[in-house]
C-alpha cells in the first residue's frame, strides 16, 4: 500500500516536471524561430536589391551588348532612312532609349565643314538626323553636308567620339598593333544618360586611317562610318520588384539625392545603377509593418512544423504514460488475485489445520466426531481442489491449451440435471427454466457445464437472502442458440459493467467476502470466445441482472 | 515420347540459328565498308607529271618529309632523282624550260621566288627571290629560245610590267611598261608581246597590236558582265586571234576574232546548252586541237583529227573512264593521261600513241577502291518558276534510295557550278550512309550569261528558292526522308546553308557552313573603297549597301540567329577577310544562348585551311560526328 502511494504521488510530479519542460521548450523554440524569421527577413531586405537592380537593368544590358554591336554589323552603310528603321526597333524594343541622333560619318583627308580634324585625318558628318517616338517627319534631317543645316548643338557628342578614335589612332602602330579587345572600348562612349557608339572599323581600315592621319597624302577614298547617340531616360526604365514580398515601393533616384524617412517606422535601403544609368540609384522603401506581415508569413508554416513536432512528442509521451498505467492496474489486479487466492486457500487450509489438531489433541473419538471431522476434512479438500480446478482450467483456456469433445447435447436432460444439483446444493435457490424451439445441441458438455457452474453461483452469490431466484431460458434464434440467466440480485453498479469480464475483477462490495477469486466471469467470458460465442449482462443495481450468452448453433446434426 | 520432343526442339533452335546466320551473312553484305577517312583525304603519292619537250623525261612531285618536291625519271620508270630538297614549303608551280631544265617556285601567298634547276638535279640557280615583289609567268607553255617572258611589279608594286627573263644568264630587260590598267600580258608563238588584256575592275579592255614595235590599240571593250578571253594568235592572219566569248551571244563560244575590226568573223564552235570554257591550241602545229565545254559532265569536241583518233583509241583502251591528256612532249609522240570517274580519282599513264602502249604511272589514291564508291547521277528538276535546275546525286552504295539522310550542298562562288567527276569530301560523305545532292541553282556559271545574272542581288532570296526547290523535290521523289535533310556549304555554300537555316527552319534537320559569309555588309566592306570600280561590280551582284539595305539586311543571316531552330555547324577561318571571326562569335554566341547545339570551329591564331591534312582530318571527323548526330537517326 505504501509502494502504491509512493509511485503515485512520483507519476504525478513527473508529469508535471514533463508538462512543464515540454511547455517551456515549445515557447523556447517558436521564440527563437520568430527572432530567427525576423532576422532572415531583415538580411534578405538588404540582400534581395541587387537581384532587383539586375533584373531593372537587364533592358539596358541587353541594349548595350546585344543591339548596340549589331550596328557594327551594318559596316558602315547606314544612311539616314536605314538608320530610321533600325532606330525605329531601338525605340520600339527599349522604352528607356527616348531619341536617338546619327551621324552619318565620313572618315578622308578632305577638308570638311564641321569636321573634327588631327593632322591630316577628318572626321566628318555628312549628315545628322534624330529619331524619337511620335516624330513629325520633318524634324528627322538636322544636317547635311549639301542642303546645309546648323549641326552645332549635335556636334558636341561627335567630337567627343572622334577624339576617342583619334586618340587610339595616335597610339595605333602599323606592324605591330592588332585590334585587341581592350581597345574596343573606344568605340563606345558610356556618359550620364547617353551612349553614343562608333561603328568598329576594320582592322585594314584602322590602319588606312592611321596613314591618313599620319602621311600628308593625296586625296583619299572617302571611309563610310556610322555613328549613333542614343539618350536614355532612367525614368522610363521600368523597375521590376521581383521581391514584393520585401520592398513596398522602389523609385529610381538621383545618386546624390537623399530621402529621409519621414516615417520613422520605415526601413530602407539603396543600390547605384551602372553603365549610363550610374549616376541613379534604386531606393527600396518598406514600413515595419510590411516587413512584420512578412515575418509572420513566413514565420507562420515554421510554427505549425515546430507545433506538429510538439504534437508528436506530447501524443508519444502519452501513449507511454497510458502503457505504464495499465501496467500499473495489472500489476494491481495481480496482488488483489493473490491476496483473495490466498485467503481463498487459508480459510480451507486452516479449518483443516484445526479439525487435525483436534484430531490429533483429542485422545478418543467418537463415532460423531470422527464423522464431523472426516466431513469437515473431506469438505474442506474437495475446496481446495474446486479451487484448484479452476485456477488450471482457466489457465489451459487462456493459453488455448484445452481439447473439445463435442456431443449431443439433450438440453432438456441436461439443465434439469444442473438444477437438481443445484437444488441439494443451496435448498433456498429457486430456479426456473424454458427450453424453446430446440433440444439437442451439440458441443462439449464439460464447456457448457462451466459456464452454467458459473452463473448459476454468481446468481446465488450476489442474490440478497429471500430473493435468491434464477430463470434460465434456453432459445434458437437464427442461427444461434441463446442462453438467458435472469436473477433478482444486487445488480451491477454501471460504470462497473465494462470491468466484470477483466480477469482478477471483483466488485468491491459486503456479498463477496468470502469464496470469489474474480476468476468466474473472466473465465466465462474466455470460455465463450472459445466456443465462438458472445457473453453480455444487462443489468439494474438493486433488481437484478441478465447475463446472455450466444452461441453459434451451426454444430448441430 | 520425350525424346523425340527433344530433338525436336532442337530441330528448331538449329533452324533458328541457321536463318540468324543467313540473316546476319545478309546483313554483312547489305552494309558498304566504312573506309577510314584518312583514305580519303590524305595527299596524293605522285602527282602533277610532266612530260620534257624531247619526251625522255618524266617530271612529278612528290612528298618528300611531307612537303611536295621535284622528281624527274626517264620514260621508263628508270633512274629516278630528287631534284628539289625543300622541306618547308611545298613546291608549288614547275615546268620545263627546256630539254635539260626545269623552273619551279616555292608554294607561297606573296613574293616573287624563281628558280631553275638541271634534270640531274644539280645547278640550283635563283632567279628571283623577293618577299615583297610577285611575279606572273607569261609564255611557261611556250618558252622561246631559252627566254621567259613574265609579269613583275617592280617599278610599281600595284602594276605588273612584262619582262624578258634570259634563263641561262639571268638577265632581265624590261619589255612593256604597265600604263596602270594591264592585269594580264600575252605573247605570241614567237615570244612577242602582242596582246593585253586591262581593267577598270568592272570593265575590261582587250588591247592589240599587229608587231610588238607598234603601240597598242583598244579593240574592245566589255562590261564585266560580258568575257572575252583569248587562246591564241591564229597562225595566218596577225590581225586574226582565236578566242572564247559571249560577246553579243548568251552562251560563250570559241571563235575567231579580227582585232582591227574588233568583232568576230568565225564561230569555231559553240554548244546549244552551255558555255565553252576551254580550247586546247598546239604552238608545234600551230593550231586549235580541241574545244572544251560541260554540260552534265566535261566533253570536248576536236578540232584536229590526229588528236580525234588519240581520244578514240584511249577510249578503247580505257572504256568508261574519262581521259584527259595533262601533257605531252614536243612532238606529240608521248603523252601523260590522266584519268577519273565519278567513283575514282584515277591514275597518271604514259601513251605512246604509235606503239598504243598506255603505261601506267601511278594510282592517284591507291588506298580508295572504285568499286566502294558511289555513283554521281546527273539530275535536274524545275524550279518553282518551272525552269530546269540541273545537279547532281549521289547515292549511298546498298541502299535503297527511299527515305534517305541527305546532305544538300550548294556550291560555292555562287559564280562557280558543280561538275561531275571525283570528290572525296562527297564520296567521304555518301559512304557515311548520307545522299548527297548537289544542284546548279541560278547564279552558277557555265549555263550561260543570262542564267549568271539571274542570280544577281537573288542570293538569300531566288537563289535560296532553287535550292528549297531542289530539297522539295528529292523529298517529293521520295528519296529524301523530310525529316533528315541537311545543308552544308562553303563560301557561299555556308551562306545558303545558314540562310536556309534561318529561312526554312522546318527544312532542315541541322546545318554545316564552312567560311560562309554571314554578313553580306562584311563581305562588300572586304573590297577596299579605293577599288571603286571593283565596288561597283560587287554592287551589281551582290548588292548596293547605300540603296539595297534591306535586303542585304534580309539575306545576312548574321541578323537572324533568332530564326534558326536547328544544330549549326560552323568552321570559321579567323583572317577570312569576308567573313569576320568576331561576328561569327556573336553569332555563335546568339544561338547559344538560345540552346541551339553549335559546333564551333575556329583557330583564332592561324588561318583554317584544309590544305594540310591534319586539319583535314580534323574538320571532316568533326564534321562526319555532327551530321552522324543529327541526320543519323531519325
Amino acid at each position: 500500500m505504501i509502494i502504491r502511494k509512493f509511485s503515485g504521488k512520483k507519476n504525478f510530479v513527473l508529469n508535471v516536471v514533463f508538462l512543464v519542460l515540454i511547455a517551456a521548450s515549445l515557447v523556447a523554440a517558436l521564440t527563437i524561430a520568430y527572432n530567427f524569421t525576423s532576422r532572415y527577413v531583415y538580411d534578405e531586405f538588404e540582400k534581395k536589391k541587387t537581384e532587383v537592380v539586375d533584373e531593372t537593368i537587364r533592358p539596358y544590358n541587353d541594349f548595350f551588348q546585344n543591339k548596340i554591336p549589331e550596328i557594327s554589323l551594318y559596316q558602315g552603310y547606314l544612311d539616314p532612312s536605314s538608320a530610321l528603321k533600325f532606330s525605329k526597333t531601338v525605340l520600339k524594343q527599349f522604352p528607356f532609349v527616348s531619341r536617338v541622333i546619327f551621324y552619318d560619318t565620313e572618315v578622308s583627308n578632305h577638308k570638311t565643314e564641321y569636321a573634327f580634324r588631327v593632322n591630316n585625318l577628318t572626321i566628318a558628318p555628312k549628315s545628322i538626323a534624330q529619331f524619337y517616338r511620335k516624330q513629325p517627319d520633318d524634324s528627322v534631317l538636322l544636317y547635311n553636308i549639301n542642303s546645309g543645316g546648323r549641326p552645332i548643338k549635335y556636334i558636341n557628342e561627335f567630337n567627343r567620339v572622334s577624339v576617342k578614335l583619334a586618340a587610339f589612332l595616335q597610339s595605333f602602330e602599323l606592324s605591330k598593333s592588332t585590334l585587341s579587345d581592350e581597345s574596343l572600348g573606344t568605340f563606345y562612349n558610356v556618359t550620364n544618360n547617353r551612349v553614343t557608339f562608333m561603328n568598329i572599323p576594320r582592322e585594314e581600315e584602322i590602319k588606312a586611317f592611321k596613314q591618313l592621319m599620319d602621311d600628308n597624302l593625296k586625296k583619299s577614298p572617302v571611309y563610310q562610318q556610322d555613328v549613333l547617340s542614343f539618350l536614355l531616360d532612367p525614368a522610363k526604365l521600368r523597375i521590376k520588384n521581383i521581391h514584393p514580398h520585401f520592398y513596398q515601393k522602389i523609385a529610381i533616384i538621383p545618386l546624390t539625392a537623399d530621402i529621409i524617412d519621414i516615417e520613422p517606422e520605415q526601413v530602407s535601403t539603396e543600390f547605384p545603377l551602372t553603365g549610363a544609368f550610374s549616376s541613379y540609384k534604386l531606393h527600396f522603401t518598406s514600413s515595419s509593418d510590411f516587413l512584420s506581415d512578412e515575418i509572420l508569413r513566413r514565420f507562420f508554416p515554421l510554427a505549425v512544423a515546430i507545433l506538429m513536432v510538439y504534437g508528436v512528442i506530447l501524443t508519444i509521451g502519452f501513449l507511454i504514460y497510458r502503457n505504464l498505467n495499465i501496467n500499473n492496474k495489472l500489476f494491481k489486479l495481480q496482488y488483489d488475485f493473490v491476496n483473495n487466492l490466498t485467503h481463498e486457500f487459508k480459510t480451507p487450509v486452516s479449518v483443516i489445520k484445526i479439525a487435525g489438531n483436534n484430531i490429533r489433541r483429542a485422545t478418543q473419538l467418537t463415532d460423531r466426531e470422527r464423522l464431523h471431522y472426516g466431513k469437515i476434512l473431506d469438505e474442506e479438500a474437495d475446496k481446495l481442489n474446486d479451487l484448484m480446478n479452476k485456477l488450471l482450467s482457466f489457465t489451459q483456456i487462456e493459453n488455448q491449451a484445452i481439447k473439445v469433445k463435442r456431443e449431443n447435447i439433450n438440453l432438456e436432460v441436461f439443465v434439469q440435471n444442473m438444477v437438481d444439483t443445484y437444488n441439494i446444493k443451496y435448498k433456498d435457490f429457486q430456479m426456473e427454466y424454458t427450453i424453446r424451439n430446440v433440444e439437442h445441441f451439440y458441443t462439449d458438455p464439460v464447456l457448457l457445464g462451466s459456464l452454467f457452474q458459473n452463473l448459476m453461483d454468481n446468481a446465488y452469490k450476489y442474490s440478497l437472502p429471500g430473493k435468491k431466484e434464477l430463470v434460465i431460458d434456453i432459445a434458437h434464434e437464427k442461427t444461434d442458440i441463446v442462453f438467458r440467466f435472469s436473477d433478482k440480485g444486487i445488480g451491477i453498479p454501471k460504470d462497473e459493467m465494462k470491468n466484470i469480464f477483466k480477469k482478477f475483477y471483483r466488485i468491491q462490495s459486503e456479498y463477496n467476502q468470502q469464496g470469489s477469486v474474480g476468476l468466474g466471469l473472466a473465465f466465462c467470458k474466455e470460455l465463450v470466445n472459445f466456443m465462438e460465442g458472445d457473453i453480455a449482462v444487462r443489468s439494474r443495481l438493486g433488481q437484478g441482472s441478465e447475463f446472455t450468452i450466444t452461441l453459434p448453433y451451426n454444430y448441430a446434426g | 515420347m520425350r525424346g523425340n520432343n527433344f530433338m525436336l526442339r532442337h530441330f528448331g533452335i538449329c533452324l533458328l540459328l541457321m536463318v540468324l546466320g543467313l540473316f546476319t551473312h545478309c546483313k554483312q553484305e547489305t552494309v558498304a565498308r566504312k573506309i577510314p577517312l584518312e583514305d580519303f583525304f590524305r595527299n596524293p603519292e605522285k602527282t602533277n607529271f610532266q612530260l620534257s619537250p624531247d619526251g625522255q623525261q618524266i617530271a612529278y612531285l612528290k612528298p618528300y618529309k611531307n612537303r611536295l618536291n621535284i622528281f624527274v625519271q626517264d620514260v621508263r620508270g628508270k633512274n629516278v632523282r630528287q631534284l628539289t630538297n625543300l622541306t618547308d614549303r611545298n613546291v608549288g608551280f614547275y615546268c620545263w624550260a627546256n630539254n635539260s631544265s626545269l623552273l619551279f617556285s616555292p608554294d607561297s601567298r606573296s613574293g616573287a621566288f624563281l628558280y631553275s634547276v638541271d634534270k640531274e638535279g644539280k645547278a640550283v640557280k635563283e632567279l628571283f627571290a623577293d618577299e615583297k615583289l610577285n611575279i606572273k609567268l607569261i609564255n611557261w607553255r611556250n618558252i622561246v629560245s631559252n627566254e621567259l617572258v613574265l609579269g613583275l611589279n617592280k617599278r610599281d608594286s600595284t602594276v605588273f610590267d612584262a619582262y624578258k627573263l634570259n634563263l641561262s644568264s639571268g638577265a632581265l630587260k624590261l619589255l612593256e611598261v604597265n600604263p596602270g590598267n594591264i592585269f594580264q600580258w600575252f605573247t605570241d608563238g614567237e615570244g612577242n608581246i602582242r596582246m593585253a588584256l586591262a581593267s577598270d575592275g568592272v570593265n575590261e579592255t582587250l588591247l592589240f597590236r599587229e608587231y610588238s614595235d607598234s603601240p597598242f590599240k583598244p579593240v574592245v571593250t566589255n562590261n564585266f558582265k560580258t568575257k572575252i578571253k583569248p587562246v591564241a594568235f591564229c597562225d595566218n592572219d596577225r590581225t586574226c586571234i582565236y578566242a572564247i566569248t559571249n560577246i553579243k551571244r548568251d552562251r560563250s563560244a570559241l571563235v575567231q576574232f579580227d582585232c582591227s575590226l574588233g568583232k568576230e568573223t568565225k564561230e569555231l564552235y559553240s554548244h546549244a546548252d552551255v558555255d565553252v570554257n576551254d580550247a586546247e591550241y598546239s604552238y608545234k602545229k600551230r593550231k586549235l586541237i580541241s574545244v572544251g565545254y560541260e554540260t552534265w559532265k566535261r566533253e570536248r569536241y576536236y578540232l584536229d583529227n590526229a588528236a580525234s583518233s588519240i581520244y578514240k583509241e584511249l577510249q578503247k583502251l580505257l572504256p568508261n573512264t574519262e581521259t584527259i591528256i595533262a601533257d605531252q612532249d614536243t612532238a606529240g609522240s608521248k603523252l601523260v593521261i590522266r584519268t577519273f570517274t565519278d567513283r575514282t580519282q584515277g591514275a597518271y599513264y604514259l601513251y605512246e600513241p604509235s606503239a598504243k602502249k598506255l603505261n601506267k604511272l601511278t594510282e592517284i589514291n591507291p588506298s580508295i577502291k572504285a568499286e566502294e564508291m558511289c555513283q554521281m547521277q546527273a539530275i535536274s528538276f524545275r524550279n518553282r518558276e518551272g525552269n530546269i535546275i540541273r545537279g547532281y546525286l549521289t547515292l549511298p552504295l546498298r541502299k535503297d534510295p527511299v527515305n534517305l539522310p541527305v546532305i544538300v550542298i550548294p556550291h560555292g562562288g555562287p559564280t562557280d557550278r558543280n561538275s561531275w567527276g571525283y570528290s572525296s569530301e562527297i564520296q567521304f560523305l555518301a559512304n557515311r550512309g548520307f545522299a548527297v545532292f548537289q544542284l546548279n541553282f541560278r547564279g552558277s556559271g557555265g549555263y550561260g550569261k543570262q542564267f549568271w545574272i539571274s542570280g544577281f542581288k537573288k542570293w538569300g532570296t531566288l537563289v535560296q528558292d532553287d535550292i528549297t526547290d531542289g530539297v522539295q523535290w528529292l523529298i517529293k521523289e521520295g528519296i529524301a526522308d523530310s525529316k533528315r535533310v541537311g545543308i552544308y556549304g562553303a563560301g557561299f555554300g555556308g551562306f545558303s546553308a545558314l540562310n536556309g537555316l534561318a529561312r526554312h527552319p522546318d527544312l532542315y534537320a541541322c546545318g554545316a557552313a564552312q567560311s560562309g559569309y554571314i554578313n553580306l555588309f562584311t563581305y562588300l566592306k572586304a573590297v577596299p573603297p579605293y577599288y571603286k570600280p571593283t565596288l561597283q561590280m560587287y554592287y551589281e551582284m551582290i548588292g548596293n549597301p547605300e540603296t539595297d539595305i534591306d535586303y542585304l539586311r534580309e539575306a545576312s543571316p548574321v541578323f537572324h540567329a533568332d530564326k534558326i531552330k536547328a544544330p549549326v555547324f560552323i568552321a570559321q577561318d579567323s583572317k577570312d577577310p569576308r567573313v569576320k571571326v568576331n561576328e561569327t562569335n556573336q553569332f555563335v554566341k546568339e544561338l547559344r544562348k538560345r540552346n541551339i547545339p553549335v559546333t564551333y570551329l575556329v583557330k583564332e591564331t592561324e588561318k583554317y585551311t584544309l590544305r594540310n591534312p591534319e586539319n583535314r582530318y580534323e574538320y571532316y571527323t568533326k564534321l562526319e560526328r555532327f551530321f552522324e548526330k543529327y541526320l543519323s537517326n531519325k
